[in-house]
């Protein structure tokens, strides 16, 4: 069996800046990569989807590369950028021909150590963000299923119970200095990783990084609100209307065991049984076997990406002649039997094949093939943030590889429980293709 | 290629000499049975991915179903000669692979990935596949009752029904205005129309197997000879389709969405194909107006006024016709005033030249996102298959960027000129009726539109 290793090297600057670099000379393309430790959950109450927001505002302009500099400057060195908001970290990355990656750095550290932003940034942003709501949530069929309508059903705690994209009258109520506090708090160099991945040697990494970064002075340890969920007695439900779609849907949540626990790797590979494509238990049982379901998929979305409440999500869509609680009582086929009976040796070995070659393509693009690295940059910042251990990525695969068959039944007994599980109905208006017609 | 120095008026670090860009050699062959192969080493990681491609798909049967080529694709996986649905879904993920099986306008496909380790019994899959497709009944039942499900569906999806309308102004009587089927036509898909589409379509001579990874070329070529060499199949008889007529002047159509709260622009006119010698000056001027984060549109549109998230207008290449299209998801309140804009860009792209650093930064970018497709198997092996589906010259990719960086700004008026045609642009929009007809109205007469495809008073 082949084994990929991914050479890497790691250091921490004077203000607590921590950088990862991974050398690959395949393409004269560098991926650059900046994760802040701080999410959807953190944002301030009464400041719902200012996270997102914020990051929007990390493209407006800083000190010095004024509003449009910082897209122009990337795009004309050949490169590609974007950022994402996640619910503990928010990553800014840019892809770049590897001439450019000292102008990156700058611009980076640039936006680190110094946001400029002015009332028309804020303006301008905050209707876009609302157009992006909109495109992808208020305007679509299932928009917002179930990612936003799974958090306040399934917990508690608001950090991880209310709406991450934000409500409109809370976007509205974000100002320039809320804006300006949430930098000064959570975007300070020792809250942050800074990854260098790709067509780049260890020493012409480290020093620029050094040179353009390490002037930035460290902030106070941000504080960290507590995400601990109340213990969950019953199961829970919730029903969503669902404004477009023809078919009922529901979705079925999990919530996942604490990250690199031995239940945790048992999870990963009972979620590749389930949720594992038209193999998985889940699509043969509902789509290919009893054609109950349209849809069936989901799983855990982003094993290593997160470090608070999270839960593996089975998202059905299923036939109208077939009720909610028929499709539910399907579904529970499945779990049953993955809890009264360990799965086979076969089926195992099927599942360690497979969770070893979607690993090693995580490592190699993980965004569509777009974006080269993007897996391994995601990889390596929340091995760093969260475990403080990049290294990881080069080992954390034999955590997976010797998973055995009854841990993974101990795991689907103890998780996949009534108790510890949150189910959402999105239920379709009156056919509202029949009024139009 | 001499090239101009970039104006950057920031303290921004100056670029770097440039590294040499190289794409990997690629082994082709041609076995005897005619099926076209090609080869090229990628060792990023222990896997490679691959893709046999048909040269036919929808529109070649377009008469018999719309979509049908893509049904066929759909059962194709679902049972063999030897093996049974569970058990092929089974056998990948015992090689660690993804396979998936689909077919567009122009072609049908076996995309897949995989393990090296388990390069030679994927490849038995596929050819299973591609050969010994059964077509089970209940599996052909099955699927035809998803696909019934999936065809309502996607009547509710704005991006769907805007382009859906703009392929039909377009194409007209054309296969290429067909881009689903309705309820009725899948109810009336019959199981031996797949059956025959398979015959006809997937056939060696009609085959192209690119593959893409950590093997070594000359080993793989004997491990394809030896599962693909005794395959038979002659290519489908080409079809002869009349050119659609290109419409004249702005019109507008408007697909109600019932309580839709944004509205879904999609304005176009026809264009280019692929292999057409303005290709690369048309995907410079597209750059500048509305291909990238840095370009007109987005910084006019999104960046000052705020109307949209995500604007953006490009190309779409199909085999015969090729066609501009803008498109953006805009605010009800601003429908008419982001058409303004959108159309102000278009015709300033077409009178004004553009300044030589705004081209300088076009190229730039042009010529390095190229070379993100070096770094994954998956990048290399989509710039090889363009390469070869579209019959592009064998140093197209070698050429790319000097090509580019040629283009002169005379080059991108003229260029302007003849594709952006913003006088005849055909404009659709996707909305609720009463918010957005008024100013729908204010660029051309106004076709409506039910979202099921009916025309409305």
């Amino acid at each position: 069996m082949t084994r990929l290793q991914i050479p890497l090297q790691s250091a921490t600057l004077k203000n607590g800046l921590r950088v990862v670099i991974a050398p690959d000379a395949t393409a004269p393309v560098v991926t650059i990569g900046v994760y802040y430790k701080i999410g959807f959950r953190l944002e301030p109450r009464g400041r719902s989807g200012f996270a997102h927001l914020f990051e929007h505002m990390m493209f407006q302009g800083s000190e010095n590369a004024p509003k449009m500099q910082h897209i122009k400057l990337i795009n004309s060195s050949g490169g590609l950028l974007n950022g994402s908001t996640m619910y503990d970290v928010t990553n800014y990355y840019e892809a770049v021909p590897s001439n450019a990656l000292e102008r990156v750095l700058w611009l980076e550290a640039d936006r680190m150590r110094a946001l400029k932003v002015d009332e028309e940034n804020l303006r301008n942003q905050r209707d876009v963000v609302k157009e992006e709501v909109r495109v992808n949530v208020l305007n679509q069929p299932y928009g917002g299923f179930p990612w936003l309508d799974m958090p306040p059903v399934a917990f508690r705690n608001w950090a991880n119970a209310h709406n991450f994209y934000g409500d409109f009258a809370d976007l509205d109520a974000a100002s320039l200095a809320d804006v300006q506090k949430f930098f000064r708090t959570y975007y300070v160099p020792n809250n942050a990783v800074l990854l260098l991945l790709g067509d780049v040697k260890l020493e012409e990494g480290f020093a620029p990084a050094e040179k353009y970064f390490a002037p930035i002075p460290a902030g106070a340890a941000p504080p960290f609100a507590d995400t601990k969920e109340p213990p969950q007695k019953e199961e829970r439900k919730g029903n969503v209307e669902e404004k477009f779609g023809t078919l009922p849907a529901l979705a079925i949540g999990y919530v996942l065991p604490a990250r690199r626990t031995p239940e945790w790797f048992a999870m990963a590979l009972l979620d590749q049984a389930l949720h594992g494509g038209r193999a998985g238990r889940i699509y043969r049982e509902l789509v290919l076997e009893k054609q109950i379901a349209v849809e069936a998929d989901g799983g855990i979305e982003d094993l290593f990406g997160y470090n608070g409440p999270t839960q593996m999500t089975t998202r059905i869509l299923h036939k109208p002649e077939y009720s909610a609680e028929a499709t539910l009582a399907a579904f529970d086929t499945v779990i049953h039997e993955v809890q009264e009976k360990d799965i086979s040796e076969d089926e195992l070995q099927q599942l360690k094949v497979k969770w070893r070659s979607d690993y090693y393509s995580t490592l190699e693009a993980g965004r569509g093939g777009y974006m080269p690295h993007y897996g391994l940059m995601h990889l390596l910042a929340c091995f760093t943030l969260f475990d403080n251990e990049p290294q990881l990525v080069n080992t954390i695969l034999e955590g997976f590889l010797e998973v055995k068959r009854e841990e993974i039944r101990s795991a689907a007994q103890k998780y996949l429980r009534p108790e510890n599980r949150a189910i959402v109905f999105r239920t379709p208006v009156k056919s509202n293709a029949k009024e139009a017609a | 290629m001499a090239r101009r120095e970039e104006e950057v008026p920031t303290l921004a670090p100056a670029l770097a000499p440039e590294r040499a860009v190289t794409w990997p050699k690629r082994t082709r062959a041609r076995l005897a049975n005619g099926l076209e192969v090609v080869l090229a080493e990628a060792h990023s990681i222990p896997k490679f991915h691959g893709e046999l491609y048909f040269r036919a798909g929808n529109a070649l049967v377009v008469d018999r179903a719309p979509s049908l080529a893509e049904m066929t694709a759909t059962v194709v996986r679902t049972g063999t000669a030897k093996h049974a649905s569970r058990q092929i879904e089974e056998d990948l993920r015992r090689l660690g692979a993804d396979l998936g099986t689909s077919a567009g306008q122009d072609t049908s496909e076996i995309s897949f990935a995989g393990l090296s380790e388990f390069a030679e019994p994927l490849l038995q899959l596929v050819n299973e596949l591609g050969r010994e497709a059964s077509f089970p009944d209940a599996e052909f039942e099955r699927e035809r009752r998803q696909k019934l499900e999936e065809v309502k569906l996607e009547r509710t999806s704005p991006g769907f029904l805007a382009g859906e309308r703009l392929r039909k102004v377009l194409f007209g009587a054309h296969p290429y205005a067909q881009v689903s089927p309705s309820e009725a036509q899948v109810a009336a898909y019959q199981h031996e129309d797949l059956q025959s589409v398979y015959r006809e379509i997937y056939t060696p001579e009609n085959a192209l197997l690119m593959l893409v990874g950590d093997f070594d070329p000359q080993a793989l070529l004997k491990t394809i000879e030896k599962v693909f060499g005794d395959w038979t199949g002659k290519k489908p008889a080409a079809k002869e389709t009349a050119a659609p007529p290109k419409p004249r002047g702005r019109q507008v159509y408007l697909v109600h969405n019932p309580g839709s709260v944004q509205t879904q622009i999609l304005a176009g006119c026809h264009a280019i194909t692929r292999n057409h010698p303005d290709w690369l000056r048309l995907g410079l001027a597209n750059s500048l107006y509305g291909g990238a984060f840095n370009s007109r549109l987005v910084m006019n549109i999104r960046e000052d006024k705020g109307y949209t998230y995500s604007p953006r207008s490009g190309v779409m290449p199909l085999r015969q016709y090729g066609y501009f299209s803008v498109s953006a998801a805009v605010r009800n309140d601003v429908v008419a005033a982001s058409l303004t804009e959108i159309f102000y860009e278009l015709d300033r792209l077409r009178s004004l030249p553009v300044p030589a650093t705004e081209l300088a930064d076009a190229q730039n970018y042009l010529t390095g996102v190229f070379s993100m497709g070096l770094a994954t198997q998956e990048g290399l092996l989509s710039q090889f298959s363009t390469v070869e589906l579209n019959e592009l010259p064998a140093d197209y990719l070698e050429t790319y960027r000097d090509k580019i960086r040629a283009v002169t700004a005379e080059d991108v008026l003229a260029t302007a000129r003849k594709y952006f045609d913003s006088a005849n642009m055909q404009i659709v929009v996707v909305g609720d009726r009463a918010q957005i007809e008024e100013q729908a109205t204010l660029f051309g007469e106004v076709e409506v539109y039910d979202n099921q495809g009916k025309r409305m008073e």
